[in-house]
């Protein structure tokens, strides 16, 4: 085992920074990419699924529609298109904003099924209790579908979040210098431990998620959820 | 404003997308066949929670569930030189090595959400259910056989449908490590040929049918393995 040779401090500098101060890369870029496109999948995913759940017919059948074609492609196809496709119209996007682009409409696909089964799972008795005190359509949403359905779901997206990051690994299919291209950068030039390189490039991904899936455990203690949401809802 | 050429297009790449539909069919048929094996086994292994078998189990499914499959596929493709002795690399070559080295990686991968959809089913299934068994007298096979697997099968039809989709669309991922599987064909005609939208086109269709073909077999099996259905579970 070869592990001085990739453990050099330069070598961990790129793994976590990339080249900062010149391009952010490596474990910061992955994450950059993965929050980023967490914020707006969850957006979108929220959209589409309450189109799907309560929307007009036409509405209905599109969020459908969106869901069932984001679903059934691999989400690499999905990245190609967002990055090789448009040179053909006469516009270059670059590679961040394509990996951010296919992100987003991958797994909003995903997150939409998650909320409208969490919005299936809100029991017609609490709706009709809302309607009794004589809530408002929007308020029924916000203060007792919303909080209901988002807790209900907070396993199933934790799922989702994971799947996500994960799915960040297919930047370095078109050269973003997220931690797997800087991973394959370093057995490139090194050639000698490609054990020791792509087991830490495992390393990094478990500790991400498992750090990933332990902080969404913590809402999943309902008086802390509630404060939580209160919070916000303020 | 771009023009679709579609017949110089089938001349170039017909045949080389055709051929990568093939790869792709083989890759995912041989990991799922893989994949079901390994996921049986270790989803029963971890839910009769043997004590020493426990943690091994444990870290199986939690390492191949939390990395990404395409750090897996890299990992074997780039590891099995140094881990495998060099007779085993030379005969693996004959096969093409890297289909070897993707269809390992994808089956290992995917085997570890089975183990727990698996695991899920026999949670499933109510104790009651053995006991009833022993007490009619049924040996070990039986029950398994009349009692356990039918029960199981129809609980984890839809998500196990769910999970061979998903590895249909993880075998994409296998170009990375240079199999000619109908995504790198695509790319390779975008490079070779500049008709990239078409083959993007037809590679996405390729995957729509295919994905939309193994979900409506699934519902096919789960309608089938329901057809005696009385019980609540």
């Amino acid at each position: 085992m070869n592990w001085e040779a990739v453990f050099t401090a330069n070598n961990v500098r790129r793994l976590l920074i990339g080249d900062y101060p010149g391009d952010l890369g490596g474990v910061a870029l992955t994450l950059t990419l993965s929050l980023i496109a967490m914020v707006f999948a969850t957006l979108l995913g929220l959209l589409v699924g309450y189109a799907r759940f309560a929307g007009a017919r036409p509405l209905r059948w599109a969020a459908a529609g969106y869901v069932e074609l984001l679903r059934n492609i691999p989400l690499l196809v999905l990245i190609f298109w967002a990055y090789f496709a448009p040179p053909y119209f006469g516009y270059t996007p670059t590679k961040f904003s394509s990996v951010l682009v296919a992100l987003i409409l991958f797994n909003a696909a995903y997150i939409a099924e998650v909320v409208r089964s969490g919005l299936l799972s809100v029991s017609t008795g609490q709706t009709e209790a809302a309607r009794a005190l004589g809530m408002s359509p929007l308020q029924q949403a916000l203060y007792v579908m919303l909080p209901i359905a988002t807790y209900n779901t907070i396993p199933a997206m934790t799922g989702r979040y994971i799947t996500l990051l994960k799915g960040t690994s297919l930047a370095f299919l078109i050269g973003l210098s997220e931690v797997t291209e800087i991973g394959r950068q370093i057995n490139n030039r090194l050639l000698t431990a490609p054990v020791e390189i792509y087991a830490t490039l495992l390393m990094i991904y478990f500790c991400l998620n498992r750090s990933l899936s332990a902080g969404m455990r913590l809402f999943e203690d309902r008086r802390r959820f509630n404060r939580i949401f209160c919070f916000f809802a303020r | 404003m771009y023009h679709l050429d579609w017949s110089s297009f089938f001349d170039v790449g017909g045949h080389l997308l055709l051929e990568g539909a093939l790869v792709t069919l083989e890759l995912s048929a041989l990991s799922l066949v893989l994949a079901l094996i390994l996921g049986f086994l270790f989803g029963a292994l971890r839910w009769s929670s043997i004590g020493l078998l426990k943690p091994i189990c444990w870290l199986y499914v939690e390492f191949l569930r939390n990395t990404p499959p395409l750090v897996q596929i890299l990992f074997w493709y780039f590891s099995a030189t140094v881990i495998l002795p060099t007779s085993v690399i030379l005969v693996l070559r004959e096969y093409g090595f890297q289909f070897v080295a993707a269809t390992f990686a994808l089956g290992l991968y995917h085997s570890s959400f089975i183990a727990e959809i698996v695991r899920g089913g026999l949670n499933a299934i109510p104790r009651g259910q053995y006991e009833a068994a022993q007490a009619i007298g049924f040996s070990l096979p039986q029950t398994l056989r009349y009692i356990l697997l039918p029960q199981l099968l129809r609980i984890i039809a839809p998500t196990l449908t769910s999970e061979a989709v998903s590895l249909v669309k993880n075998t994409s991922m296998a170009l990375a490590i240079g199999v000619t599987e109908i995504t790198y064909q695509a790319r390779y005609i975008d490079y070779s040929a500049f008709r990239g939208v078409e083959a993007l086109l037809v590679v996405t269709a390729f995957y729509l049918v295919l994905c939309l073909a193994i979900a409506g077999l699934g519902h096919g099996l789960q309608r089938w393995l329901s057809r005696n259905r009385r019980t609540a579970v």
